[in-house]
Parts: structure tokens; C-alpha cells; sequence
């Protein structure tokens, strides 16, 4: 027979108990044990007090992770969406002071735990939730990362040699149309289709704080990746047309249709403003 | 006049003693009647600049990492009206070290924002690394009380300015608490200087749910450090109260707050609306009730009534904390 522990009664001690009680749910703390730290009130027994910040705990966050991740939520209906929820939280608690971190493992924990996970064949439902949450993730944290509100953007005029991608600028590429998802939820569709498995080459864009999304094709994915990196336009025309296989009056003839609506999307900034932001940051 | 106590405190460990410290806090301004900054109200404040609410209080965590919209609606916002930022996730409770990172940032934002405060709750959010975002409750004695002082001297020399901390609505109680939550921030701010934010009706929430006499709380709480109050709704569920800030204040913490607006000397007023929020007129047209309870003989039979019994609700809500993203997406 072994001898029960004597009860915490230090600060640390208590706060880790009453910590592992509340996140725990309680389930291996006895009424004992609950008793000896805990005082009833005139109508709650003691544990029935800590109740109240146990189904608390879950449920916020819970709320949040929703306002988080509404098209995944949507996808997976309210009780999927609810178990994964809360195993999440079990997994990976918040550690962070803010809110805004609290999903940012979410697309990592539905990888590590799908149901498929020891199956010979994936199921292609679950790759496109995980990937809905990988893009819903994306589009989250664009809307508070720092942007380039307050410089100046190139418009359809200013020349080639002058354009760079703007700072707030993101390339993606997913194996299904999520963002066509995401955009009927966001329209209101009651039940918009799980789509099947479909290469999708997405630009996320800030512009006067507005998110823009940009469905690319494969080259003009590329074409943005070398921009990326510094590439200037005559090159990046040069690489693709070598890369594809095209002719660069093809790819110059395409950049010329592109270069308007890219520009009016507010893609890029102008090299002087680039340039100069440098100097101010290495000042 | 300061304790003795609090002099050798000064005396002994601070480069500004809480003698100090309170003397900020007496100069605080009083800001009249403010409202909670709130993202589904940012259209309407920014295409009326509504002058109904003098003042706006900010969730510190909702802007201190925030480089987008939010931050620069913010920056609009401060450039207008009086701001006071209120934190959530400070733990000045806790027994885990304190996070000198968020307390960078918290400075950080102030001294952009130049707040006339800082506040955040007596409480603890979490340990060993996890923050349980919430507001979980202190036991109340010697023990925490120099834990807690240590921290807020700390922090306020951190941050160089005195805190401001507000009374949580608590639902349980220890075994072990040897103080009342008035003795103890009574001696808090004695030892710190430290500032008071009075949450009306946390104080008849706590009450109810410790079986204690709200009115005997606000004799014996500590007037001479309470910048602020805040009031909000509740959800009363017979057994129990749960702080849910999702509706109209009730009468009984109207009654409350006539006391206490007399007892603080017109400490600057807000009103926290953080579930099923209403327009921002509703709002401010609850906040300007108060002014029907600034005057005249409290009636402690209201105060006494039992409550109206509701549908169990979440306690402090946050995911009015986590802006929509979604409607500010366009595909091309």
C-alpha cells in the first residue's frame, strides 16, 4: 500500500495542481484531493466550482480556433471540428501571451494525427482539410504581419526595370482548390463541394490592408518566384522561357498581358523605395 | 499617509518608492465615460468619430503584435480620444517568471500609444509554459501577496510607470486564503503604489459566488488607488454567476456602481461588451445609463434581489479577440 502524497500547499505547487485541474479536465484529481485545496460555496460543492473553469477552458479557446479556421470548421462540420479542437489543445496548449498564436500548429497536428495516418493509401479528403487549414492559416496571419501600407506601389506604367515584388507578398502551392473553398464559405454557401485533388498556385497579396488572393498558372507561379528572389523582369523572362521550353517574345508577349492586372492587384513595389528602406534598416 | 511599511519599501529595494508610485497614480486623469475598443464597431468610430464615449480602452494583446489593420485603426483611434490599455495575459500572479518579452512589447505599444494607463487583472494565466488564457483565481495570503508585490515593483520599474490592477470575478475559493480580496489589494497597493482598477460588477459577481456582502466589499476596498471601473453584464445561473459581459449591466450593479462612483471620486468609467456585441450606439447608450447612477442614496434592496436565472454562458469570453478575417479577403 503506498502512502498518499501530502496536498501542495506551496504558490508553485498549487498553481501547478489547480493548472493540471483545469486542462486536464480533472480527470484523475479525486473529490479528496479537490476538497483539500478548494472551499464549496453556500450551493457549489468545491468541485463543482472548479467545474466552472474547466468547461470554460476548452470552450473559449475552442471559439477561437473556430474564428480561426471558419471554411476548415465548415469543411469538417461543428462535432469533427470540435473533437480535433480539443485533442489540438491537449497536444500543443497555447504558450503564447496572444490569441493570434493559438491555431498556428493546428495544419501540423491534423498531419501527425489523421486518421489515415498507418493506412497504406491516403484519403484524400483528410490531405484537403489539412491543406484548407494550411491556406486558412496563411490567410490569418497576413492580415497582421507587417505590410507595405504607406509606400509606394508601381502601377502598369512604371517601367520593368523599376518593379519588385512588394514586402507583403507570399507565394503558395496546394494539391487542392483551396481557396475556392474558402471563398464560397466566405460567400455564404451552405454546402459548398469537397473538391478533388487539384494542383493551385496562389498569390497572397496586402494592399490598403485588404487581402487579395491571385489563382497563378504553373509559369506565372514561377515567374513570381523569381521576382522573389531579387530576379528583375528581363531576367525572370529569360529563365522562364528557357525553363518551359518557350520563346521569350512568348513569355514577354505574356508579361505584357500579366504586368496591368498584377500591377492593379498591387504586386509590386518600386526598387528606389526597396532600396532605400534597406539603407534605412541597416542605419 | 502611507504605511511605515511601504516607506521602508522605498527606503530599502526602489529607485521610485510606492509613495511615488501612488502619487502617479493620484495624477491620473479622470477620463469620463469610455467604451472597449471593439473590431465590429472600427467602421462606425472611423466613419463617425462618435463623441458619445470620451475614451476607449484596448485589449494590450489584440495590438501589440498586430502590424495590419487593427494596428493602424489603433493609431487613428489614439490620435482622437484618450486610450487606456488593458491586458489579459501579464499573470502577475503566476509563479513562472515573468515574460520580459511580452513586457517589451507591452512597452513597446505604450510608448507608441502613450495610454494614460496600463492595466491588466490580479490573477494568474498559467505555468510551465502554457498559457490557459484565462483569468484563474489567487489564493489569497502572505505568501502571494509578497509574490505578487515583488512582481508588480518590477514591472512597474520595467515599464516605468505604475500598473493598474483590476479585481477578477472568481468562482472558486482556497482552503488556504487568509486574506479578503479588498485586505488584499489593500496591502498590495501599500507595498507597490501601485493602481486600482474597480470592476463593479466583478466585485457583486465574486461576491455572489463567495457568499459575501458586495456592498461590505466596497467599504472596506481600497478607494484612494482606483483609477478605473468597469462594468458589464452577467449571466445569472442560481447557483452561481458567471462573468460573460454579453449583455446589459443589471440593476444591482448600477446600485453598486453609485457607491462606488462617489466612493473613487469619479474614477473614469467603461463599459466592457465582449459577447453577442450591439451596435456601438446600444452600447454607448447602456455606457451613458451611469449617468443615472452617479448621484444620490444607493438602494440596497435592489442590490439584495435575487437574480434573474439564464442559460449557462461562457465566462470571459475571447473570441471577440480574434479579428474576421474572412470578410477582408477578395480573390482576383
Amino acid at each position: 500500500m503506498t502512502t498518499r502524497p501530502a496536498p501542495p500547499r506551496s504558490l508553485p505547487d498549487l498553481q501547478t495542481w489547480l493548472q493540471q485541474a483545469v486542462v486536464g479536465g480533472g480527470h484523475s484529481i479525486g473529490v479528496a484531493e479537490i476538497n483539500e485545496q478548494i472551499l464549496p460555496s453556500a450551493t457549489l460543492t468545491a468541485a463543482q466550482c472548479l467545474a466552472i473553469y474547466q468547461r470554460g477552458y476548452y470552450a473559449r479557446l475552442l471559439q477561437c480556433l473556430e474564428g480561426q479556421f471558419r471554411a476548415l470548421r465548415h469543411a469538417l462540420g461543428d462535432d469533427l471540428f470540435r473533437d480535433f479542437g480539443v485533442e489540438y489543445l491537449r497536444t500543443y496548449p497555447s504558450q503564447s501571451p496572444t490569441l493570434s498564436d493559438l491555431g498556428a500548429r493546428f495544419s501540423r497536428w491534423l498531419s501527425e494525427h489523421r486518421p489515415d495516418l498507418h493506412a497504406p493509401e491516403k484519403e484524400p479528403w483528410i490531405d484537403f482539410m489539412i491543406d484548407l487549414a494550411r491556406y486558412e492559416w496563411a490567410v490569418y496571419l497576413f492580415f497582421d504581419k507587417p505590410g507595405h501600407e504607406g509606400r509606394p506601389l508601381a502601377t502598369a506604367q512604371t517601367p520593368d526595370a523599376e518593379l519588385v515584388v512588394q514586402s507583403t507578398l507570399e507565394l503558395h502551392r496546394f494539391a487542392f482548390p483551396v481557396a475556392a473553398y474558402y471563398h464560397a464559405v466566405a460567400a455564404g454557401e451552405s454546402a459548398p463541394p469537397i473538391p478533388a485533388p487539384q494542383d493551385s498556385h496562389l498569390v497572397i497579396v496586402r494592399k490598403h490592408y485588404q487581402i487579395g488572393i491571385l489563382q497563378l498558372t504553373e509559369p506565372q507561379h514561377h515567374f513570381l518566384s523569381l521576382m522573389a528572389q531579387e530576379v528583375s523582369v528581363s531576367d525572370a523572362i529569360r529563365a522562364l522561357a528557357t525553363d518551359h521550353g518557350l520563346t521569350e517574345s512568348d513569355v514577354r508577349a505574356a508579361w505584357s498581358r500579366w504586368k496591368g492586372s498584377w500591377c492593379e492587384s498591387g504586386l509590386f513595389g518600386l526598387h528606389a523605395d526597396r532600396a532605400l528602406s534597406s539603407a534605412a534598416t541597416r542605419v | 499617509m502611507r504605511s511605515e511599511r511601504a516607506q521602508r519599501w522605498g527606503q530599502l529595494h526602489l529607485v521610485t518608492t510606492p509613495d511615488q508610485r501612488h502619487a502617479e497614480v493620484l495624477a491620473m486623469p479622470r477620463l469620463g465615460l469610455g467604451l472597449g475598443l471593439r473590431h465590429v464597431h472600427f467602421d462606425h468610430i472611423l466613419s463617425r468619430w462618435p463623441t458619445e464615449v470620451e475614451w476607449f480602452e484596448v485589449i494590450s494583446e489584440n495590438f501589440m503584435f498586430s502590424h495590419g489593420r487593427q494596428r493602424h485603426i489603433l493609431r487613428q483611434v489614439a490620435e482622437r480620444y484618450p486610450v487606456v490599455m488593458h491586458g489579459v495575459s501579464l499573470s502577475i500572479g503566476s509563479t513562472a517568471p515573468l515574460d520580459q518579452d511580452y513586457l517589451r512589447a507591452l512597452k513597446t505599444l505604450a510608448e507608441q500609444l502613450q495610454p494614460a494607463w496600463i492595466s491588466d487583472h490580479l490573477c494568474w494565466t498559467g505555468v510551465l509554459g502554457t498559457n490557459t488564457h484565462d483569468l484563474l483565481p489567487l489564493p489569497l495570503t502572505e505568501e502571494s501577496l509578497a509574490h505578487c508585490a515583488a512582481r508588480v515593483r518590477d514591472v512597474q520599474d520595467m515599464l516605468g510607470r505604475p500598473i493598474v490592477l483590476e479585481n477578477p470575478s472568481t468562482y472558486l475559493g482556497f482552503t488556504g486564503s487568509t486574506l479578503s480580496e479588498p485586505e488584499f489589494l489593500t496591502a498590495l497597493t501599500d507595498q507597490t503604489g501601485c493602481g486600482l482598477l474597480l470592476d463593479v460588477n466583478n466585485c457583486y459577481v465574486t461576491c455572489f459566488n463567495h457568499g459575501l456582502d458586495p456592498v461590505q466589499y466596497l467599504e472596506t476596498f481600497p478607494m484612494a488607488s482606483v483609477v478605473q471601473m468597469h462594468l458589464a453584464g452577467h449571466t445569472h445561473r442560481g447557483t452561481h454567476i458567471v462573468d460573460t459581459h454579453d449583455r446589459a449591466v443589471v440593476d444591482a450593479v448600477w446600485e453598486l456602481f453609485r457607491i462606488a462612483w462617489q466612493r473613487t471620486g469619479r474614477a473614469s468609467t467603461l463599459l466592457e461588451w465582449d459577447g453577442n456585441i450591439p451596435s456601438f450606439d446600444a452600447c454607448a447608450a447602456e455606457l451613458h445609463k451611469a449617468r443615472l447612477y452617479m448621484h444620490g442614496e444607493p438602494d440596497l434592496n435592489v442590490i439584495a434581489a435575487p437574480g434573474r436565472v439564464e442559460p449557462d454562458q461562457l465566462s470571459t469570453p475571447i473570441g471577440f479577440l480574434v479579428p474576421e478575417v474572412m470578410s477582408t479577403t477578395r480573390t482576383a
